[in-house]
């Protein structure tokens, strides 16, 4: 299969259709569990108005952050089309998590994303990879929260919840220094660029513009278009090969 | 059946579901394309992002169930962000309505709280979708070439917020990663073995920063 072959079965109609079960899921129980909250609430005496103004003001503050992941969405949707990115942006993982996850899957192969490399093989990975990670946050509900009030209790008793929070941190820090040392480790100028200018951008807006609470819900966004436009610039005017 | 007894019942039920759906497409391009990448290629996947993201799926489930309550881990869980989205929706909820989480009012409000963020994101997600597949194409080439850098922005950028809590740490687990990075890929040392030696290397790093300023304090 060549390249533009393998870019069609991206979004082709099948893929639309095993996609969309998931989504479908997580809308049809959030609005199960709505209804059933509001015959509780209703009789346990909370007033219609108060459940009202519950509804609006939790549906405004969720307006912001879901549109803060946009940029990130498009580059989703150009790499592993909109099916994929539709389903994966509906679901646990944060739009910055799935492409991590499939910037690992390439890793795993040697072939990079947004390439000719990354064919029907590593898209295959990366649909595995999506899945298996987020079958670990859905295992886990499913398996564990029907009992967490006993485990929680116990983990409290057990572990230096200080520490687990620093671990949990670190965990973390480690996943995204390999992520950028996996960019950058070629230390290729094409790749350095945008780094560098990704790094500053965030740095400035989250240092310099600390009150703007608007701003830093961007950060993100304004530091990758950045990062991406300027390197393309200097690319195209040959002052970065 | 109790409230609590009717969203455990449900709950499981829609995750159950959900869980089948989230291999789904998987399962069928594999099939489609003939690319099923055998027993061995799944362990190595579930190995690699078990070693990426393995401790958030426990420690996050566990850390915000006091707060979401067993309604509001189904839900938000399946959705995703319930750091950025689902709790800071739940907690207005529960604001507005004037009543106490921990409660079971501040349970149910805060409920109703996650569903309706959850069908607001969903719905601003499918909308950017397909505006975005449709003007995609239509993009003129300096922009559809510049997503090709979006990755070293992306990590980088992340790494500078999440490393502004412990810069110390942030700098030399950057530095120990990246010798290790060369190191182990120069004795040939294979992909999802570096990704594990970079985490652990960092988290051993933070534990001995942790330890050893413990004591300085003590």
């Amino acid at each position: 299969m060549d390249y533009q072959a393998f870019q069609a079965t991206l979004s082709s109609p099948v893929m639309w259709i095993v996609s969309a079960p998931l989504v479908i899921i997580s809308v049809s129980q959030a609005i199960m569990f709505l209804g059933m909250c509001r015959k509780e609430a209703a009789a346990i005496g909370i007033s219609k108005e108060k459940v009202n103004s519950a509804m609006r003001s939790s549906a405004l503050t969720a307006l912001g952050p879901s549109l803060s992941p946009v940029i990130v969405m498009l580059s989703l949707i150009v790499s592993i089309g909109a099916p994929t990115a539709w389903m994966r942006l509906c679901d646990v993982g944060a739009a910055r998590t799935e492409l991590g996850v499939c910037s690992l899957m390439a890793s795993l192969l040697g072939v990079e994303m947004n390439t000719e490399t990354f064919g029907a093989e590593a898209f295959t990975y990366s649909l595995w990879g999506m899945a298996l990670n987020n079958f670990g946050w859905l295992g886990m509900v499913f398996f564990f929260t029907h009992r967490m009030d006993g485990i929680t209790a116990k983990m409290e008793e057990k572990f230096d919840s200080k520490w687990i929070k620093v671990m949990m941190n670190s965990a973390s820090i480690g996943l995204f220094a390999y992520l950028l040392i996996n960019q950058i480790q070629s230390l290729a100028m094409t790749k350095l660029t945008p780094a560098v200018i990704g790094a500053v951008m965030q740095l400035l807006i989250t240092k310099g513009f600390s009150k703007n609470k608007r701003l830093q819900e961007l950060s993100l966004g304004i530091s990758l278009l950045c990062g991406m436009l300027i390197t393309q610039a200097l690319i195209n005017a040959g002052i970065v090969a | 059946m109790s409230f609590d007894q009717r969203v455990i019942k449900n709950g499981r039920l829609s995750m159950g579901l959900a869980i089948i759906a989230n291999f789904l497409p998987a399962i069928v391009y594999s099939v489609m394309y003939g690319t099923f990448p055998g027993i061995g290629g799944i362990l190595t996947i579930w190995g690699t992002v078990a070693a990426s993201y393995g401790v958030s799926w426990v420690v996050q489930v566990i850390a915000y169930h006091p707060t979401m309550g067993a309604a509001g881990s189904y839900i938000g869980w399946l959705a995703g962000s319930c750091g950025d989205i689902r709790m800071p929706a739940a907690s207005i909820a529960q604001t507005m309505a004037e009543v106490e989480p921990g409660t079971h009012e501040g349970t149910v409000i805060g409920t109703i709280g996650v569903a309706m963020s959850v069908l607001v994101s969903a719905s601003i997600i499918t909308i950017f979708i397909f505006i975005g597949n449709a003007v995609i194409p239509l993009f003129p080439q300096f922009i559809t070439d510049s997503f090709s850098h979006i990755q070293p922005a992306l990590f980088a950028a992340v790494y500078i917020d999440m490393m502004k809590r412990d810069v110390v740490h942030g700098v030399i687990s950057l530095v120990v990663g990246f010798a290790l990075y060369k190191v182990m890929a120069l004795v040939g040392i294979s992909t999802a073995f570096i990704t594990v030696g970079v985490i652990v290397a960092t988290v051993l790093i933070a534990r001995v920063m942790y330890v050893s300023r413990a004591k300085k304090n003590a």
